[in-house]
Order: C-alpha cells, then sequence, then structure tokens
C-alpha cells in the first residue's frame, strides 16, 4: 500500500507535498487547531467560545444570503421582507436563522463573559484577551441594534428614535452625530442606507478584526487552565507555571481538546434550527411610517431591557440610563483586568463575583420579563375588540351594563385589563369593585392620578354614575362592595372634596 | 462522538424540511401578515377588532345586544343597520364608523360587516308573523304604565326599580344614556343570552303589539330626566338637576 505501488496516489502525494512546501500547513495546523491545551481547560463551561464563534459564522452566511434579495431603501426594504417572507422558498427560514441567530450570539457572548468573569480567565497575562472581548460584546449588540433596523418596520423606529436619543446627548458633537447616523434631522432612506453600511460593512468587519486578535491572544496567551481554589496568579510566576502544566499535562486542542465543543456546538445549532422552525422569523411588523406613531412598537430580546428600565424610571432620567450607565459599564468592564489582575480566579474564592453576577443576571432577566409581558403602552383596539368574560356582563343591571359600554367606548380597556383581557398599564379591574368604595372609584375617574388621565372633562355625570355602578359590580360573587376605604389617604381625600353631584343622581 | 452529532444535525435538519416546509409552524402565515387596517376584508377580523367588545358575535356575552341574533336581524333593515354602523348613534357609546365622518372603516368595510352579520342568521331564520314594526313614533306613556306592569313587572318590578337578580328598567342615569330606539329594540328581541325574552314571550300566547311597544318605550322614556341621548345640548344634561323627579306612581 506505500505510495510506490500507486501511482495515482503517489502523485497526489506529491502535490499534497508541493503545496505543503510553500504554505506550511503543518506548521500552521499545529500551531492554530492543534496548540497544546491544558487537559483541565476541556470542560463543558469552556464551549461558549466557540459557540459564538458558530453563531458568528452563521449570521456571516444567512445575512449574505439575505443581501442578495434585501434592498436597503426605504420604500423597498420592507417589501423585500414580504417577498423573502411568502415568495421566496425557504426564504422565511433564512430570516429566522438570522434574527434567532443574533438573539443566541448576544445571550452566548454573554454567557461567555459571564463565565470567563467567573473562572478568573481574565486575569494575568489576559487582559487584552478580555478587553478585546468586551469590544467584541458591544460590536454584537451592535451588529443586532442596527440588524433590527433593518426590517425598517414599526419595531424598528424604537431602535432607531433610541438610537438617535443616545447620540444626540453625546456633548457638543451630539446634534452632529445625529444628523451623520440618520443622515439629516428626520429618519428616512438616508437613515436605512446608513444602518445598512453599519450592519453589513462596518461592524461585521470590525468583529471579524477583533476576532482575529482575540483568537491570536488565546493562542498567543494560551486558554486558562480550569481554576482550583486556593490557587493565586502571581505575576513573576504565572507563566512558568502554565508552561510547565502544557509540558507535563498538555494536549492539542485537535483532536484531544474539541469533543466538548464540537457536542456544544451541534445543540446549540439544533436549537437555532428548532427557534427557526418552530418560532419564525420576527415581523415584519408595520411599516415605518413617520407619519404614525406607534406606542405598541418593541425592540428585540436584547434590547426588552432597555425598553423596560426607560418605562419604568421617572421621566427625565433617559441621559443617566442611556448615557451614564453605559459609560460607566463600559470604564468597569475595560477596567476590570487592572482592578483585579493577581489573585485568587476560582468563584468560590471570589463571592463578590458571584454577586455582581447573580444581580446583573437578575436586573436584566427580570427588566427583559417585564418586557416581553410589557405592558409599557396601551393596547389601542382593547376598547372595541377585546370581549368582556360572561361573569362580568351577566347578572348586571341595565345601568351597570351601560357602564361596562362606558368602560369600553370610553377606552378605559386600553390600559385596563377586566378578566386578564385588555390593555396592562393600569392594573386589571376585575375585583376593584372589593378595593374601592363608590367615592374612591367616582375621584379616580374624574381625577384620573399616576399615570391615568382624568375623566372629568369628558364624562356626564349620567355616565360617571353607569361606570362606576359597574365598576362597584366587579367583584367576587358574594362579597358585599368595599365599604371601608382600602387606602385612607385616599379616602380622606374623596370625603374633604367634593363628590359630583351627577354620580348620585339616578337609581 | 463528533461523526454521531454530525449525523443528528443533519438528521434532524434534514426531517424538519422533509416535514414539508408549508406545514412548519415558524413558517409566517399569511394571515399574519400586516395589512393597513383599510384593507381588511375579512368579516369576521372586521367585526372581532371593530365591534366585539361591545357586540357579541355569538360566543361571548355582551353589554350591548348581540349581533348574531336571529330575531334581532329579522326586524332591523338592512339599510338601517348600515347607516347606523356608519354613523353611529350620538350620544351613546355606538360609534361613528365611516371613514367619510372621520371613522376607521370603508364604505366597502361597511358592506362586509352588514352582509356578514346577517349571514349568521341564514338558516336559522327567526319567524317573521307578528313582527313589529323596526322603528315607530313614541305611544302613550299612561298606556305603556299599563303594559310595563303586565308585561314587565314579574322582572323589573311593578315600578320598573328592579327585583332581586333583575336590574332596574327604569334607571334615570340608564335611560339618560340609552336612545328611544335602542330601548325599543330592546323590548322587541329582548336580551335572551341575559334572560330577557322578546316580544312574543312576555304574555304567554300573546305577542306584544307595535302600539304595546310603542306606548312602553314611550313610558320608559317619560320616566328619563332630561333629553335622550343625543338630543339637545349637553348643557342639559350636565346642568345640576334641581328640579324634582317625576312623582312615582
Ligand atoms: C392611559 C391609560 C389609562 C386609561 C385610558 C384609564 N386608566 Fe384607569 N388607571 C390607569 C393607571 C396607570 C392606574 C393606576 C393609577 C395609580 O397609580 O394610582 C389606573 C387606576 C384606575 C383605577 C384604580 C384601580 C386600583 O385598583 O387602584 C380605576 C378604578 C380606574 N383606573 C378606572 C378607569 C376608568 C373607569 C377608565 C375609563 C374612563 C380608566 N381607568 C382609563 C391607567 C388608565
Ligand atoms: C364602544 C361600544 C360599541 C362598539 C365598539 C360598537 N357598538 Fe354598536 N352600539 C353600541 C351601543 C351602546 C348601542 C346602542 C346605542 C343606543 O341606541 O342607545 C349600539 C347600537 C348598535 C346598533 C343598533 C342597535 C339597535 O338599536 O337596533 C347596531 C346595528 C350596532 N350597534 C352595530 C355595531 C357594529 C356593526 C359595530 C362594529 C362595527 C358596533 N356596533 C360597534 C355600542 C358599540
Ligand atoms: C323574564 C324576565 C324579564 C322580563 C319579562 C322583562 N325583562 Fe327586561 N331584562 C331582563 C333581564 C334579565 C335583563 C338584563 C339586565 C339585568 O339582568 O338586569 C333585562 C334588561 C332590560 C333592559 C336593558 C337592556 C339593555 O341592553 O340595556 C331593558 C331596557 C329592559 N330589560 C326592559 C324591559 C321591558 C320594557 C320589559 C317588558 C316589555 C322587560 N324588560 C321584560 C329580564 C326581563
Amino acid at each position: 500500500m506505500s505510495a510506490k505501488d500507486r501511482p495515482i496516489t503517489s502523485s497526489l502525494v506529491n502535490i499534497a507535498m508541493w503545496v505543503e512546501r510553500r504554505l506550511h500547513l503543518v506548521k500552521i495546523w499545529k500551531a492554530t487547531a492543534g496548540h497544546p491545551i491544558p487537559k483541565s481547560s476541556a470542560s463543558w463551561f469552556y464551549t461558549f467560545g466557540s459557540m459564538t464563534l458558530l453563531c458568528f459564522t452563521i449570521q456571516i452566511l444567512t445575512g449574505i444570503l439575505l443581501a442578495l434579495v434585501y434592498v436597503p431603501s426605504a420604500n423597498e426594504a420592507y417589501r423585500s421582507l414580504l417577498f423573502l417572507n411568502y415568495q421566496q422558498e425557504l426564504g422565511w427560514f433564512l430570516r429566522a436563522m438570522h434574527y434567532w441567530g443574533s438573539n443566541c450570539m448576544v445571550v452566548i457572548v454573554f454567557f461567555h463573559m459571564t463565565q470567563v468573569f467567573l473562572w478568573g480567565a481574565y486575569k494575568h497575562p489576559r487582559e487584552l484577551t478580555w478587553i478585546s472581548g468586551v469590544v467584541l460584546l458591544f460590536l454584537t449588540l451592535a451588529l443586532s441594534f442596527t440588524g433590527q433596523v433593518m426590517r425598517f418596520d414599526s419595531d424598528a423606529y424604537w431602535g432607531i428614535g433610541i438610537g438617535a436619543a443616545i447620540s444626540g446627548r453625546i456633548p457638543i458633537i451630539g446634534a452632529q452625530v445625529v444628523n451623520l447616523l440618520l443622515g439629516g434631522p428626520i429618519i428616512g432612506s438616508d437613515t436605512l442606507s446608513r444602518f445598512f453600511a453599519l450592519h453589513v460593512f462596518v461592524l461585521p468587519g470590525a468583529v471579524i478584526a477583533l476576532v482575529s486578535l482575540h483568537l491570536r491572544l488565546v493562542l498567543l496567551k494560551g486558554i486558562n487552565e480550569y481554576p482550583t481554589p486556593g490557587i493565586q496568579v502571581h505575576k513573576g510566576t504565572y507563566w512558568r507555571n502554565y508552561e510547565e502544566m502544557l509540558h507535563k499535562d498538555g494536549m492539542p486542542f485537535v483532536p484531544n481538546g474539541i469533543g466538548k465543543d464540537l457536542v456544544a456546538n451541534g445543540v446549540l445549532l439544533l436549537v437555532m434550527v428548532a427557534l427557526a422552525v418552530f418560532v419564525g422569523p420576527k415581523g415584519p411588523e408595520i411599516p415605518a411610517d413617520p407619519a404614525q406613531v406607534i406606542s405598541e412598537a418593541k425592540p428585540d430580546y436584547p434590547f426588552l431591557w432597555l425598553l423596560s428600565a426607560a418605562a419604568l424610571l421617572p421621566n427625565g432620567s433617559e441621559v443617566i440610563l442611556f448615557f451614564v450607565v453605559p459609560l460607566i459599564a463600559v470604564i468597569l468592564l475595560i477596567g476590570l483586568p487592572f482592578f483585579s489582575n493577581v489573585g485568587e480566579k476560582h468563584y468560590s474564592r471570589r463571592p463578590v463575583s458571584i454577586l455582581v453576577v447573580m444581580l446583573t443576571y437578575l436586573t436584566i432577566g427580570l427588566l427583559t420579563y417585564a418586557g416581553i409581558t410589557g405592558p409599557w403602552s396601551p393596547r389601542m383596539e382593547a376598547w372595541s375588540g377585546t370581549p368582556t368574560k360572561p361573569q362580568f356582563i351577566t347578572g348586571r343591571s341595565p345601568v351597570e351594563l351601560q357602564g361596562a359600554l362606558l368602560l369600553q367606548g370610553k377606552q378605559c380597556r386600553n390600559c385596563h385589563s377586566v378578566g386578564g383581557e385588555g390593555g396592562q398599564r393600569g392594573p386589571d379591574l376585575s375585583a376593584v369593585g372589593a378595593r374601592m368604595n363608590q367615592p374612591q372609584l367616582i375621584r379616580q375617574v374624574i381625577q384620573g392620578g399616576g399615570n391615568m388621565p382624568a375623566y372629568g372633562n369628558t364624562l356626564t355625570p349620567q355616565e360617571v354614575n353607569a361606570l362606576v355602578s359597574y365598576l362597584v359590580s366587579l367583584r367576587p360573587i358574594n362579597t358585599i362592595p368595599a365599604l371601608n376605604p382600602a387606602i385612607p389617604e385616599k379616602a380622606e381625600r374623596v370625603s374633604s372634596g367634593e363628590p359630583t353631584k351627577g354620580a348620585k343622581t339616578g337609581g | 462522538m463528533q461523526a454521531r452529532t454530525l449525523y443528528s444535525i443533519l438528521l434532524f435538519g434534514g426531517l424538519g424540511f422533509l416535514c414539508g416546509c408549508d406545514r412548519l409552524p415558524g413558517k409566517p402565515k399569511e394571515e399574519d401578515r400586516w395589512k393597513p387596517p383599510s384593507e381588511i376584508k375579512d368579516f369576521a377580523l372586521l367585526f372581532n377588532t371593530n365591534c366585539r367588545g361591545c357586540h357579541s358575535n355569538g360566543q361571548t356575552l355582551s353589554a350591548s345586544i348581540s349581533m348574531n341574533n336571529p330575531p334581532y336581524l329579522a326586524v332591523v333593515p338592512k339599510e338601517v343597520m348600515h347607516k347606523t354602523i356608519e354613523t353611529g348613534i350620538p350620544g351613546t357609546q355606538m360609534p361613528t364608523y365611516s371613514d367619510k365622518a372621520g371613522g376607521s372603516l370603508t364604505e366597502e368595510q361597511v358592506n362586509i360587516l352588514v352582509e356578514g352579520i346577517y349571514n349568521w342568521a341564514k338558516g336559522h331564520e327567526a319567524p317573521t308573523d307578528n313582527l313589529p314594526p323596526y322603528s315607530a313614533a313614541l305611544g302613550d306613556a299612561e298606556r305603556g304604565k299599563a303594559v310595563f306592569a303586565q308585561a314587565c313587572a314579574s322582572c323589573h318590578g311593578s315600578g320598573g326599580e328592579g327585583t332581586k337578580g333583575k336590574g332596574g328598567a327604569v334607571d334615570k342615569a340608564y335611560l339618560s344614556l340609552v336612545s328611544d330606539q335602542y330601548l325599543r329594540t330592546v323590548v322587541i328581541v329582548g336580551r335572551p343570552e341575559l334572560g330577557m325574552p322578546g316580544f312574543r314571550e312576555y304574555v304567554p300566547g300573546k305577542p306584544m303589539t307595535g302600539e304595546e311597544i310603542s306606548d312602553v318605550v314611550s313610558w320608559l322614556a317619560s320616566r328619563r330626566e332630561g333629553p335622550a341621548p343625543g338630543q339637545s345640548a349637553k348643557t342639559a344634561e350636565i346642568a345640576p338637576k334641581t328640579q324634582p323627579s317625576t312623582p312615582n306612581e
């Protein structure tokens, strides 16, 4: 079976050797894929990096395919998405893969960072690896952000609006930056072209450059060994110990160390395909139209927490949210390897790190959850379209039925649900009669309060009467209406204020 | 290990597509596609987004009369329904829908709604014998009082003040919020889904006549304080009520 017996094989080997002598592929292979890693590093926890790379590769591939159809102009963008969704064979799948790939990438970059943080991999001598990673995180977010603008529907507007708002706050040059981003004072075709250029040229280019740097650093400075509690990093000795460990207890990444990465990436790919197949692409929603303000627009998952933070924080704190907080985050993230450069690596010896991670996940998680279930905007069609469950209709007197109609007609249900159906901006009213008494309800309707408008000027006394008698009837069966004021402070104001005359008229 | 991962990826991916791309749940469906509101031509969608909050489609209860209601559809003329949707009923919660008058529906969409609503009665038509006219001038309130005592008092109380479990039909706030026509409509078709029968059944074996209906509506209307909704200047409704209410008996 030697090469001499088989002329064809031997000439193939000759060609291969000829190429090898010129490109030194074996050497490159040994220095990259075959580089030695500590045995302990072949851990499931160490697979997030390669998973991120898989996401990025998928984004590049699907992105190129999408770019074959997508037309980055205000008039055509929306139509090209419809074409992909409904006409192009598997076009929807392509969009879905790109959309879920992007969401997965953000999540996994985040996991990757968490792991690197908890396992102390950012410490000496891998500071620059960490910093390039932080930049990659922001580039990933920027890609996701500009990506949702590509849909150029009502949701995209949210992104552009926030983008403009953030950059508008930059001192001195704010207005110019906005102009640069939007390509003019308002959102239009030029805006889309600019975000397109960012999304498909500038940002991916930057990511590729930084990934190269990141990987180069990984090769140069080695994969972090799996930390052992109690073992300290000392600047003087770390590298010597690490090399010794590689020598004694190392193995080539390929083929020995890559198994878990392959499995993890396989699973991730399956998850992405499943999401694409079962959930599908997002949108496009209502086409972007500067003349129409759509209050129901929502950003993609990675930015939902921003939306809810913006809605929860008091008015005027946007400067802090969109400018001060990110600035502090950048400083902290980039500064991290310098604040804690040596010492313990293992998270069990770094309780503060666990606390930081838990707080971050809790905050972002809760805000995202709030954003998903998010009642931040009224539901504009609830008043005419949302039915009322039978238990809130039967047994009501004619005047209470009129009250139910007023609750629809006066658009209360755009903000209030009854029986869980309707807007979520204000409290659910299913049992409001059990917690507020008649004077309190009258006051609430007439004077509003909190985020509720006052209706005193738009309702006649009879309407207030009907509305309030319906609200009083909204309570669990066999309970009496609230008699004692549930909230003493409110009741006091009611009794001292002047109850409306009209509300007392009638039966 | 690696080979197996690869195979399973291919297998699952392949299976997914073989299942038929048309039936994959993530594939966008034509009906989810956003359309400008004026292009919605689907009756159910039109009704469910514009009317269902107040008028039942037969699947729920609603505070105002159900539209999936053959006895009602037997008595209300199509042109009236069309006009009611276009202009709404001033002073009540029934909104204006015609886009020519600031509403949200095109002429064509109103037509689709009217046709769709009447289609609900197809095959379930209510009997049309002895049918009173849909609308008529008010009758005699005194006679109406007697009709009420005979036909309605069992449920609504002798003075219309309501009985245990059934609401008052002469509540002043109520009467000031509904039009005379609506009162008439309700007396004719009832609110069967809530337990109020129609004109045929108040007095067993003796359907209520058009005249009696006019009379009883007239009595109800006379119990109203101030004008009927949309009838005159709003100031009259908002002005404090100083005059004593009309004597009860
Ligand atoms: C723009 C949205 C919005 C609309 C429209 C609106 N509300 Fe409210 N409503 C709220 C909010 C927000 C609150 C909570 C107010 C607070 O924080 O004190 C509230 C509170 C209430 C409460 C007190 C509930 C409780 O449990 O404390 C009642 C009752 C109420 N609204 C009735 C109405 C009625 C009746 C209408 C229509 C005439 C209406 N609302 C229209 C937003 C709205
Ligand atoms: C906000 C509640 C509301 C919505 C939404 C609404 N209606 Fe009405 N509608 C009413 C009320 C209240 C009346 C009775 C008004 C009166 O005459 O007192 C009424 C009356 C009517 C009537 C006449 C009833 C009669 O007396 O013969 C028709 C027909 C009607 N509505 C159809 C519709 C249709 C069709 C839609 C949807 C396009 C619709 N309505 C949407 C509240 C509503
Ligand atoms: C079998 C009992 C019964 C009889 C008889 C009856 N009703 Fe009713 N009526 C009801 C019920 C039940 C309702 C639903 C509201 C409630 O539960 O109070 C109602 C509601 C009404 C309403 C309000 C409907 C709405 O949609 O706003 C009016 C007006 C009314 N009745 C008038 C009359 C008149 C006039 C008569 C006699 C011609 C009459 N009713 C006979 C049981 C009855």
